[in-house]
């Protein structure tokens, strides 16, 4: 079952990219916990969770996918008792449970739950005699998805839970649904938004919805049976949520708006983002150079170390580390795509897929946060931030994607 | 690999697309990259090298709490603290030197404030860059007094706070409660509901109970600062969020009944009164004696102050009207009355053993009030006179179970509901509740006789005894006491379905309540609470109490045929409720129902003259 490493056969230029930023990541932390302070000296940690996360790569990389296989629904099913677990007995950080006890560490099972899915859909979606368009072919694979995003979304933790729908949709359209069916789809998840967002009690919200609805449908053709449900949910949406608003309590509503929008808080969120801007302009072309950062020093930096350490890599590299750091994972998230696009086994490349588009989630959304232009969704940046659970599970995923590099050829 | 299926091309446009959209990402961010790192470096490096943006906090001021018509009990007015602002620790000489004696010295005789405290502050808010409050509500020579130096002065400050103001001081201070500062424990608890520490939070009273309606939303704005600290200019990439008052509030309360009620009750040392409508529940005005001003917590209370408040027997912050407990008393015998008559043991007309002074049950005399005895009274006649030994009668042929049932559907024995914190529920005993407590079958049928006449172990708050004369005024009706009556500007609120059930019963039942207790008033006990053309019905009653003197009270409702208001007053340690509380009512009612120019007061002699034989009891 084991077959050897074959060295010529590894993504090479994906594997050194990962190895770059590994180490970009380990020298950013060290600078980022050297000043006083609560979390000084954490690096040390990071240090050893490297090792592990480097050894979990190897283990991922070194066994056949397939031999992976059979623990795809077991482990997805474990990572949804943890999940639950989570909301029942998690430890609280920021507002929100994401961690889970075990003596002297805590994990996030959230980062495990992706990995899971990516497997469960990734079977799901390489059935032979696969249809996107009928039921008991798309359906399985939604519910699949929106489970373990209802209870992440519960916790509440919006931005990790959004990588859910972001890989379901990046696996619909890799096992070839078509594109208009997927926007369909989406056209009720989007009025919802829409109707959140605008009051559908003024007419601007029904011409918005009503004409984009009807150009979709209009370019589409849809059956008769599929027209009728994409009508009846968006109107439905759209007739439903101000009674759902009228219900809501002035704290609820206020809940998810923070939820939603979490910048409208300038105290909290607001304040990182103006900080985590000046840190990253001030850097200019060159950086002040490496641990000679200020805006880290004076702790004008929340959570340096985790979900803004793109921000201390901006201010102490300058542009040119941080478009280093951008072209490398641009780099592997191509190099991703293409693997998918060349893997023989349709199991391998979906797998492919769903792991490349589960990353380049995070790295945009994060790195567009520090940059003020995406929501504080408290997303780490894979490879760089601090955090345990975060590093061994992208490694894992790293591993993997060599892995299918590896038997790229195989049917 | 080089295959060219139709599955192969298809796969490769699926990966042209997403590879676009790889790109497509990767350019925003490159492009934000630029923006910042590159067209807008030297003004982040200005603001990083000076470290020129700060954060301030535009507090949002709570609501106003207004009467029934619209006049204000509560406000917030802006006020002006001296502050220090910490430097940036970079520039620490500068925050060195501002410690300087000749800083030091001017400072502290600008603030009006020691030397050594003023130092203190500014050490503890240099080590931990939090702002120190160094005089609170400066009048405005002192604020004219630092404008003019702040020049020369670093890291002086005025900021504007609202602060809570209670125009009328100690008027229904317990009804409204106060606002103080969020604590550890609070802000741990309220986390996610946007607390922040030195916010206001309601502590007591209406102020605590809507606290979500009265606490507005706190905006916010970065400010750009010059090396001084002093304000430059508003930081033009986030813009400020304006501050969100909270909402108005609007009381059931009549200002009218409740200045009445204070200066009735302005002699009384301890003791509390309640007015409700009972017509629908609402409190019209809540006295609690002693009382505070809670001014004095906005202002901030010295550690002296809060213990002398807070501590000693009297303890001002409670609220007596809704969480002090008394015995009945005889104005208890409205509720034994109206169960005898709904169970049909007794008819109104009906005569029982005639009254002696005393009766004997149990191997033990029961003694009446009125030691010569009352003779041969009916039911109506019995409670105009409070009569005991009739109750006691009444008391043995009820039966605890249906005295318990009726005290209980009246709202007795539980908390009423009011929509202010930390009600009382007082204690209703029953069977299980005396098992409980002596034992099973171990206590006897004579508790009865002192449960009739509201002694024993009952317990009630005074605003319980009001809402029992209030749904008594009203056949009967279960009334749900409230204090709030509209949030904002919004429509008046249905007052929410009463906790307890109130009671069915036929019209001649309450015919001969209301007979009885406008007699008690007219020629019986309570005499003193009459209003010359206004028909009051009321009842007398005196707590036995083993720690002192006995506890005055009187419950009542007028005008009698058509009910606006019913009242209720405690007295503590005062000595009769015929002699010490129903004259408060008298006078309350008199200030309420008739003109100025008739309220002359009823002269004291001629009020004792007047129930000269029942002074000593009922």
């Amino acid at each position: 079952m084991a077959t050897r490493l074959r060295p010529p056969l590894l993504d090479w230029p994906m594997l050194c990219a990962a190895g770059m930023l590994l180490l970009i990541g380990l020298a950013t932390v060290y600078s980022a916990t050297t000043v006083p302070g609560a979390h000084q000296g954490l690096w040390t940690k990071q240090l050893v969770w490297l090792v592990l996360a480097l050894g979990a790569a190897w283990v991922a990389a070194r066994f056949h996918y397939r031999a992976h296989d059979p623990l795809a629904y077991p482990l997805y099913g474990l990572s949804l008792v943890l999940l639950v677990l989570v909301l029942a007995v998690g430890t609280s950080a920021f507002g929100a449970q994401r961690w889970l006890d075990l003596g002297p560490v805590r994990f996030q099972p959230s980062e495990i739950a992706k990995i899971a899915t990516v497997f469960v859909l990734a079977r799901r979606l390489s059935h032979p005699q696969l249809d996107l368009t009928r039921f008991r072919y798309w359906f399985p694979p939604l519910l699949i998805a929106l489970v373990p995003f209802a209870l992440v979304a519960k916790e509440p933790d919006l931005g990790t839970s959004l990588a859910f729908p972001v890989i379901l949709i990046a696996m619909y359209y890799w096992a070839g649904m078509p594109v208009g069916n997927l926007l369909l789809g989406l056209s009720p998840a989007a009025t919802l938004v829409v109707a959140f967002v605008l009051s559908p009690r003024q007419a601007p919200f029904w011409v918005l919805v009503g004409v984009a609805l009807v150009g979709l449908l209009a370019v589409l053709r849809p059956r008769r049976l599929l027209l009728v449900t994409a009508l009846v949910l968006n109107v439905g949406v759209g007739l439903a949520m101000p009674r759902v608003k009228d219900h809501l309590h002035d704290y609820q509503l206020r809940r998810i708006e923070t939820f939603l929008n979490p910048d409208q808080d300038p105290q909290g969120a607001g304040y990182q983002i103006i900080q985590s801007r000046i840190a990253i302009g001030s850097g200019g072309l060159l950086g002040k150079g490496w641990l000679k950062g200020t805006q880290k020093a004076l702790s004008f930096l929340p959570m340096r170390h985790t979900d803004f350490i793109f921000a201390v890599l901006g201010e102490e590299r300058g542009l040119i580390g941080a478009l280093t750091v951008v072209l490398l994972y641009g780099l592997i998230i191509l190099r991703g795509y293409r693997l998918a696009a060349v893997a023989r086994n349709g199991f391998a490349s979906l797998m492919a897929v769903g792991l490349v588009s589960g990353l380049f989630y995070h790295v945009v959304v994060n790195i567009l946060m520090t940059i003020g232009w995406a929501p504080v969704t408290g997303l780490p940046l894979p490879l760089l931030s601090y955090g345990g659970t975060a590093l061994i599970v992208n490694c894992v995923q790293l591993g993997l994607l060599q892995n299918v590099a590896l038997r790229r050829q195989e049917y | 690999m080089r295959s060219s299926s139709p599955a192969r091309r298809d796969r490769e446009r699926r990966f042209a697309a997403l590879a676009a959209l790889t790109l497509a990402g990767f350019a925003l961010m490159v492009l934000g990259l630029l923006r910042l790192q590159v067209a807008e470096h030297q003004r982040y490096r200005q603001l990083s090298e000076e470290n020129r943006v700060r954060l301030e906090v535009l507090r949002a001021p709570r609501g106003e709490i207004v009467d029934r018509n619209g006049q204000l009990l509560a406000d917030s007015y802006p006020s002006f603290n001296i502050v220090f602002r910490p430097m940036p620790a970079e520039s620490t000489e500068r925050a060195r030197a501002a410690v300087r004696p000749e800083w030091l010295q001017r400072v502290s005789a600008l603030v009006e404030a020691d030397t050594t405290v003023v130092r203190q502050l500014v050490r503890v808010a240099n080590r931990s860059g939090k702002t120190a409050v160094l005089r609170r509500n400066a009048p405005s020579a002192v604020l004219a007094a630092v404008e003019e130096s702040r020049g020369e002065l670093p890291g002086l400050e005025v900021v504007v706070e609202p602060l809570r103001r209670y125009p009328h001081g100690t008027l229904a201070a317990h009804l409204l409660g106060y606002a103080g500062e969020i604590n550890d424990r609070e802000l741990a608890a309220r986390a996610d509901e946007g607390y922040r520490a030195g916010d206001l939070i309601g502590r007591t009273g209406v102020e605590r109970s809507f606290e979500g309606i009265l606490r507005g939303r706190d905006g916010a704005e970065y400010v750009v600062v010059n090396a001084m600290g002093q304000r430059v200019s508003t930081l033009t990439e986030v813009p400020p969020r304006p501050p969100v008052p909270g909402r108005r509030l609007v009381l059931t309360l009549d200002l009218k009944v409740q200045r009445a009620l204070e200066e009735v009750m302005g002699g009384v040392r301890r003791g509390a009164a309640v007015a409700i409508d009972p017509r629908d529940g609402g409190i019209l005005g809540m006295v609690s004696r002693p009382a505070y001003d809670p001014n004095e917590f906005s202002h901030g209370l010295t550690w002296a102050r809060w213990k002398e408040i807070s501590g000693g027997g009297s303890n001002p912050l409670l609220d007596r009207a809704i969480q002090g407990l008394y015995p009945p008393g005889s104005t208890f015998k409205i509720v034994t009355m109206i169960a005898a008559l709904r169970s049909g043991i007794v008819r109104p007309e009906t005569q029982l053993r005639p009254c002696t002074g005393s009766y004997a049950f149990g191997g033990r005399s029961f003694g009446c009030w009125k030691r010569s005895g009352h003779g041969s009274l009916d039911l109506v006649s019995a409670i105009q006179h409070s009569c005991d030994v009739y109750f006691y009668q009444l008391g043995l042929r009820l039966g605890l179970p249906r005295l318990e049932a009726t005290a209980r559907a009246l709202g007795l024995g539980g908390r009423t509901g009011v929509d202010l914190p930390q009600e009382s529920g007082g204690l209703m005993p029953s069977a299980a509740w005396y098992d409980r407590r002596w034992g099973g079958g171990r206590w006897r049928k004579g508790v009865l006789l002192n449960l009739a006449i509201g002694q024993g172990e009952i317990l009630a708050t005074p605003l319980q005894l009001a809402l029992v004369a209030a749904e008594a005024s009203v056949d009967g009706r279960a009334l749900r006491p409230h204090v709030v009556r509209r949030l904002g500007d919004g429509p008046p609120r249905e007052p929410e379905r009463p906790v307890q059930t109130g009671v069915a019963a036929d019209a001649a039942v309450w015919e001969a309540l209301h007979r009885g207790l406008q007699r008690a008033v007219d020629t019986g006990t309570g005499t003193a609470a009459r209003v010359p053309g206004i028909a009051v019905a009321g009842k007398t009653g005196t707590a036995q109490n083993p720690h002192g003197e006995d506890h005055a009270l009187f419950v009542c409702y007028a005008p009698a045929d058509h009910p606006t208001i019913a009242l209720a007053f405690v007295v503590e340690n005062s000595g009769h409720g015929g002699t010490v509380a129903a004259p408060l009512a008298g006078q309350t009612l008199r200030r309420l129902f008739l003109p100025d120019s008739l309220q002359r007061r009823v002269p004291v002699a001629a009020a004792h003259a007047d129930t000269a034989e029942v002074v000593r009891g009922d």
